[in-house]
């Protein structure tokens, strides 16, 4: 047993090597094979960890979790990756390894907490002026020099290895993510009580629930448009089942046209797009650039080029599972129906 | 530019086209033995394979998100000869479907897979290494980069959005090649081996600025990068279509001027040498050529791997390693070979696609692996 654990920590170790630096080698590699043989070593890998992570538990649960405990005391969290967490007391240094993350620590009122943030932090302000610690692989040494008492962390980027080196430094680690609109407003209950912020938790969830409402019921009653989201031109890239952007589409009164693609981030064939006909297409304004919008003027074909309907909405808003994601919802909203929520900015006059 | 190099009298190289100079390939038993290049084997070879081409078009137009019948499809390019209007609605849809996305991006594909190929046969000709392919030059890397860097600084929101891209990427292909040249080329000769290895040293310089590009890059724009570096066929406009045939055509042509050359140059340099060819200015030459081409197909297809590798290897097993026949019948397959490797990207995994790149080089690989196998045997 002893023996089987360990081989399949090797190999969960290479596997986790070769995926690590394939993620980010992929582009350049023209030796394809390698892909298969790192697909089997993940599986490789996907075993093994079942195996380690049962093993490791056990101990976990023993020295932080107080698991008589956990049931008794509020101050036990459990995250989205199901780790439990034990914060005696409100942590004093946090880092946030998400935008969005940050922007929900912002939200409460812990500007003194946060003492790192990454490098695509942008909102507040005063975000800008703390110390960063890269983004999709932060650097563990600018990260533990900052002493944090609770790294927050999407479950996007998160490695491994950065996991198990907090472990041993005995950092807690918190992994937040958020799927629906709800999980956002649960995650900054959980960061209101985790920091005594309580009030302020209430506060902001509830302004944001009104929004949702208030969003809500105006599209209820509104024919559901078809949908675009165009996140590249070329080669095409929009948004399925699973990305964030998805459902969001839906709240704003709009059907996805790529919703039977079976990828969050699906390449598009234009022969889908023009049998689906959407009415309406979404940019994002940050990435893609008004020329390349003027590209599909191409396909005159398409209801939304003969109506001239081309949206922008900021990505930054729709992507980022913070507290300011509503904004982007009524940016959607107003983008796909320009008639009940007034055009205002977003339409693009091509 | 330098003008290409006289041509050696047919009569001179005789040797090269027979089962001899076969044998001093150095891809050795790969080859075809004793196959004599006949008038009647050249229009039977290039006949059939053009014939499959058709096929494979047919078949191309046929499969998609959604197949079109073969009747319906004769309609819409009838009714397109004619410049009849038809009726609006569903048919109207699958005529632009037709004639704006499958048609364009067929064509495109079978120009990119006939360079691809044609690019690879004379290049293992060339650097005699059977596992030569338009990238061991450093060129499409070169070209990655240059579309890397566009990126970083935003040449897509410029006016040109469209052709900026791959306008970098061709500069970057040329800067690739200018630095490969001048580091080989440092002596008067043009020495294969030094090439061969300012290539793959380029290679690997290139390739971690572009994974240190990836990396600054925000997440949402690295991707659509990647995505696109990955290898991926768009529908050109028509417009955009007729440049790239007039500038590879141009290529392809200069290139197959280059059959007999190449034909003694794979016997080595000191066998063309007694043959009276130029070998240094012959290499030059070609070499500018493949990397003009290279450079194209990259800044528009991304990298699309293994096509200028397989092919020529799999056509050279049918056809003998004359390049009179190998030539053509490359560009042919490879050119199918592409077309059909796309439909099928586009099509497994529909209302999504593949890159098309995967599907080359799932084919590819294993060949690939053979290769590396079969050479250990004859080694041993």
């Amino acid at each position: 047993m002893k023996k089987r654990v360990q081989s399949s920590g090797s190999i969960q170790a290479l596997g986790i090597f070769l995926l690590s630096r394939w993620h980010r080698y992929r582009p350049v590699m023209s030796m394809w094979f390698l892909t298969v043989l790192s697909a089997f070593l993940t599986q490789a890998a996907e075993c093994g960890q079942g195996d380690d992570s049962e093993m490791k538990r056990r101990p976990q649960g023993i020295l932080t979790g107080m698991p008589f405990m956990a049931h008794v005391s509020s101050r036990s969290f459990v995250d989205d990756a199901g780790h439990r967490i034990y914060l005696a007391k409100p942590p004093a240094r946090v880092v946030s390894l998400a935008p969005s993350i940050t922007e929900m620590l912002f939200s409460l009122g812990l500007d003194d907490q946060i003492v790192g943030v990454t490098d695509f932090c942008d909102y507040p302000d005063a975000a800008k002026s703390k110390a960063r610690v890269g983004y999709s692989n932060p650097s563990t040494e600018a990260l533990i020099a900052l002493r944090p008492e609770l790294v927050l962390a999407p479950k996007d980027f998160l490695r491994p290895d950065l996991q198990t080196k907090l472990d041993q430094l005995k950092i807690p680690l918190f992994v937040l993510d958020a799927q629906t609109l709800e999980d956002i407003l649960l995650q900054i209950q959980t960061l209101g009580k985790m920091f005594e912020k309580t009030s302020a938790a209430n506060e902001v969830t509830q302004r944001m629930r009104q929004r949702i409402v208030e969003i809500r019921r105006k599209v209820e009653t509104l024919p559901a448009r078809r949908v675009l989201y165009v996140l590249n031109s070329r080669p095409l890239i929009a948004v399925g089942p699973g990305s964030f952007i998805h459902p969001m589409i839906g709240l704003a009164g709009g059907v996805n046209i790529a919703a039977r693609a079976g990828v969050a981030y699906p390449k598009l064939s234009m022969e889908t797009v023009l049998k689906e006909d959407p009415e309406v297409l979404i940019f994002p304004s940050e990435t893609v650039p008004r020329s390349e919008q003027q590209q599909w003027l191409r396909w005159d074909s398409l209801s939304a080029v003969k109506l001239r309907r081309f949206h922008e909405v900021s990505s930054s808003l729709l992507n980022r599972p913070g507290p300011r994601i509503i904004e982007g919802l009524e940016q959607l909203a107003r983008a796909i129906h320009p008639e009940t929520f007034g055009s205002g900015e977003g339409a693009v006059h091509p | 530019m330098k003008p290409p190099p006289a041509r050696v009298q047919s009569d001179s190289c005789a040797g090269a086209l027979s089962g001899k100079a076969c044998r001093a390939y150095p891809t050795g038993g790969l080859v075809a033995q004793g196959a004599i290049l006949t008038n009647s084997r050249w229009i039977a070879t290039l006949g059939i394979l053009s014939l499959a081409a058709i096929v494979v078009s047919l078949l191309c137009l046929h499969f998609g998100t959604q197949p079109i019948p073969y009747s319906e499809i004769l309609r819409v390019f009838v009714d397109a000869m004619s410049r009849k209007e038809i009726d609006g609605g569903a048919s109207d849809i699958t005529r632009t479907i037709l004639l704006q996305v499958r048609l364009p991006r067929m064509l495109l594909g079978f120009l990119i897979g006939c360079s691809l190929a044609t690019v690879g046969v004379a290049l293992q000709a060339l650097l005699r290494n059977p596992l030569a392919d338009p990238y061991v030059l450093g060129v499409s890397s070169g070209a990655a980069l240059g579309a890397a860097v566009g990126v970083l600084f935003g040449a897509g929101t410029t006016f040109l959005a469209e052709t900026a891209l791959p306008a970098c990427g061709f500069a970057g292909g040329l800067l690739a090649l200018v630095i490969v040249y001048r580091m080989a080329a440092h002596y008067e000769q043009l020495p294969i081996h030094s090439l061969l290895l300012a290539g793959v040293i380029l290679n690997a310089i290139f390739s971690a600025v572009i994974m240190f590009i990836t990396s600054v890059l925000e997440p949402n724009r690295s991707y659509g990068m990647m995505a696109w570096l990955m290898g991926t066929l768009t529908a050109p406009t028509y417009g955009g279509l007729v440049g790239l045939v007039v500038y590879l055509s141009i290529g392809l042509f200069l290139l197959f001027s280059q059959m007999r050359t190449l034909n003694v140059l794979a016997l080595g340099e000191e066998s063309a040498r007694t043959l009276g060819i130029d070998t240094e200015q012959t290499k030059r030459f070609i070499f500018v050529l493949t990397a003009l081409l290279t450079g194209a197909v990259v800044s528009v297809s991304g990298m699309i791997g293994f096509i200028g590798m397989v092919v020529p290897h799999a056509v050279r097993l049918v056809t003998g390693a004359d390049h009179r026949l190998l030539l053509p019948a490359s560009a042919l397959v490879g050119g199918t070979f592409l077309m059909g490797a796309d439909t099928i990207a586009r099509t497994l995994i529909s209302p999504a696609e593949i890159p098309v790149g995967i599907i080359t080089a799932l084919a590819g690989g294993p060949f690939f692996v053979y290769l590396l196998i079969w050479r250990k045997d004859r080694l041993a």
